[in-house]
């Protein structure tokens, strides 16, 4: 079998979540099946900027196809477009000129993938939003397997995805909150689907006393990782925290990995480390006594499984419905969505060694069931076999005309998405999970 | 805090947090709805009392906006101004015609209403700088109180938190105390009816020839047992005082203290 990958970013030091996550995969199919990775010279999520050589090379063990993005992205253009297609009433030719803005925009990959497109048996495209993931599912929709990593937020919202959501031949979704989201969105529930997620090298043996030698952190912590952002919750974060350690004097130190791009609080108990090799992240993560995760919107976060595959708990930001979800799935996780309520789950966690420990191991557990790479290996392969059984014909509706595309009576996504049911989807006592949506106001 | 025992078999986060929602209920009385907290969130202040929206130096930047203005300050406007002119024959000529411009309108009151004017933009000039100094004051102060009120809703935090904790304490310490043989039981309610009145009066009376006798033996002087008793009792005060503790207890602590305090509010594993 011969697989192309297709992917905005790639490569071994390229860190994004759902380039890190096409990565794994890769690396993993790459040992059942013939895979080719396409992708753009970019290494700048911001830019596009073309920074890596055209052409082939290889990366862990597998070839990588590299072309040229055609302009960098333009923060002020994309910004307008942005508003004008997530805010106001916009027609079809504004989505395609909003998805040409946000880049990367490579024809030469997408002329690439049509001239030779019956080279691969199927090709997985990563993340939906972007330029190659929407123009390859559009040429070869037959063969397209879509890992769509989506998170909530008004991109989803747009018309254009609907014809791609229905089109492709599977969508590997990362959580049953992505696949109902996306279910609700595009109306796409015949399209194969399965939730698979990502595995992780989590390394079998940790060791934190070097990591607390090495960053000398004696006290107890629990542990952020990922960018400190705004954007991901950081800002309540650290509010929350201090006023946390303004009521428990002793009580547990934060400790913060990641690169920032907003200014970390100056306090006694707050460590900033900046970003982690592997190794070191892993022995912080095993040091910790819990891992907080603050984000709104996630997808599938990596670093929360990691965290669970080491018997950690996780407190998560009851609001991103995938980490809730998946909290109450694993029973291995708490969530807040208050000061009060972050106070007394971190309070829980820290002083009841019973329900850290509970909670610890059925993290593992959840972790072993559903992430363990086997797990996912099988669910990609499996995918695969299905759709060679089936072999069924495959297309993606057509746009409309000139002038339909040019008719500007699409709703703003963003109340597109204000309509699609929000909250966990919680697992039946047995079978499939059963959707319990909470419906909740405007989610922007 | 975490009133909540888990089975070793299994945890229902679900369930942890209802009970977690209920503990936070418990300590803040009626709770608001999310609906109700985002309304309330909505209701913005006026900008000019949000201490965060009004710039701290306000005075430096309007009196330097001030300096920088090319707009005309104030007028000066007499009851010559009208026939003013560079030219003294114009002006000659403006006041001889003056007597003919009345017969059209008349221009006095015009010329009071402008003075005036000019009179009153220039107090409006003294006194702008002086609100505005005033309103530079009070968001100092409004700052300041803000932080204060913070800082103060902390010390409450950290209060109620050691209040918990030391409620807590007490009742696990309540439940491993051993009275001696002989010592005198802790009250018990009144279970009986009347058929017990006589028996306790009987009770009471034994305990008032007890505390006669023990009155009696305190009486002789400094060092008896009156005053070791009354020794004990302050250095167990401060033995508590010095327990006391803001932060939460460690795990390892709850871990090895949990059968010896079986009155403890913290979870167990059964």
């Amino acid at each position: 079998m011969k697989l192309a990958v297709v992917v905005q970013r790639y490569g071994a030091d390229v860190n994004g979540g759902a380039e890190l996550h096409a990565r794994y995969v890769t690396e993993r199919l790459s040992r059942h099946a013939g895979v080719e990775v396409l992708t753009t010279c970019a290494r700048d999520y911001v830019t596009w900027r073309n920074e890596l050589p055209p052409g082939v090379e290889t990366v862990n063990g597998v070839p990588v196809r590299r072309f040229p993005v055609r302009r960098e992205r333009e923060p002020l253009d994309f910004g307008r477009r942005s508003r004008q297609v997530f805010e106001r009433t916009h027609s079809i030719a504004d989505e395609l000129a909003w998805l040409e803005s946000e880049g990367p925009a490579s024809p030469a990959l997408i002329d690439h993938l049509a001239r030779h497109g019956d080279a691969y048996d199927y090709v997985i495209l990563f993340s939906y939003r972007y330029y190659h993931a929407w123009h390859a599912a559009r040429r070869l929709a037959g063969k397209a397997v879509l890992v769509p990593t989506a998170e909530r937020d008004p991109a989803v919202g747009l018309a254009i995805f609907g014809p791609v959501f229905r089109g492709v031949r599977a969508i590997m979704y990362n959580s049953h909150e992505e696949r109902a989201m996306i279910h609700a969105a595009a109306d796409n529930a015949a399209v194969p689907g399965i939730v698979v997620g990502v595995g992780s090298n989590v390394p079998e043996r940790t060791d934190p006393v070097r990591f607390r030698r090495r960053y000398r952190i004696h006290r107890p912590f629990a542990i952020y990782i990922g960018r400190v952002d705004e954007n991901k919750g950081c800002t309540e974060l650290f509010d929350y925290f201090q006023r946390y350690a303004a009521t428990f004097p002793r009580g547990l130190d934060l400790v913060v990995v990641g690169k920032a791009v907003m200014p970390i609080p100056k306090h006694p108990r707050i460590h900033h480390l900046g970003f982690l090799e592997d190794e070191d992240k892993f022995n912080a993560l095993a040091a910790a006594d819990l891992l907080i995760m603050p984000s709104y919107f996630e997808s599938l976060s990596m670093v929360a499984l990691e965290a669970w595959a080491l018997g950690r708990p996780v407190l998560a930001n009851g609001r991103c419905d995938v980490l809730k979800g998946q909290c109450i799935r694993s029973n291995a996780g708490l969530y807040y969505g208050t000061y009060q309520e972050f106070a007394e789950t971190l309070y829980s966690l820290e002083s009841n060694g019973p329900l850290h420990a509970r909670l610890g191991r059925n993290g593992r557990e959840y972790f072993r069931r559903n992430y363990a790479w086997p797990v996912i290996e099988r669910k990609y392969l499996e995918m695969l076999g299905r759709l060679t059984r089936e072999n069924a014909a495959s297309r993606v509706e057509p746009l409309g005309g000139w002038l339909e595309r040019r008719r500007r009576t699409l709703p703003a996504a963003a109340e597109v998405l204000a309509r699609i049911p929000s909250g966990p989807v919680l697992d039946g006592q047995r079978g499939e999970p059963t959707p319990a949506y909470v419906r909740r106001g405007r989610h922007a | 805090m975490s009133e909540f025992t888990i089975r070793s078999d299994s945890a229902d986060v679900e369930q942890i947090m209802k009970q977690i929602r209920a503990r936070i209920r418990e300590k803040r009385g009626v709770d608001y709805t999310e609906e109700e907290i985002r309304e309330l969130a909505n209701v913005k202040l006026e900008q000019f009392l949000d201490p965060r929206g009004v710039r701290s130096d306000l005075l430096a930047q309007y009196r330097q906006r001030r300096e920088a203005s090319t707009a005309p300050r104030n007028y000066a406007f007499e009851d010559t101004t009208l026939y003013a002119s560079s030219r003294p024959i114009l002006r000659f000529f403006r006041r001889l015609l003056n007597p003919i411009l009345k017969l059209f309108f008349n221009p006095n009151p015009l010329i009071e209403a402008l003075h005036i004017q000019s009179k009153l933009n220039d107090s409006y000039n003294q006194a702008e700088s002086l609100y505005y100094e005033l309103i530079h004051n009070l968001v100092l102060e409004t700052t300041r109180l803000g932080i204060e009120v913070k800082n103060l809703k902390m010390r409450v935090e950290s209060m109620s938190s050691r209040l918990d904790f030391d409620e807590r304490r007490a009742r696990a310490l309540e439940g491993v105390v051993q009275y001696r043989p002989g010592a005198v039981a802790p009250l018990q309610p009144p279970t009986g009816g009347a058929a017990n009145g006589q028996s306790l009066d009987q009770e009471g009376a034994e305990r008032r020839a007890r505390r006669r006798r023990r009155r009696g033996r305190r009486r002789p002087g400094p060092g008896g047992e009156g005053d070791r008793l009354a020794s004990a009792e302050e250095s167990s005060e401060r033995h508590a005082a010095s327990h006391e503790r803001s932060e939460p207890p460690r795990r390892a602590e709850i871990d090895s203290h949990s059968d010896a305090a079986p009155g403890r509010s913290g979870p167990s594993e059964s």
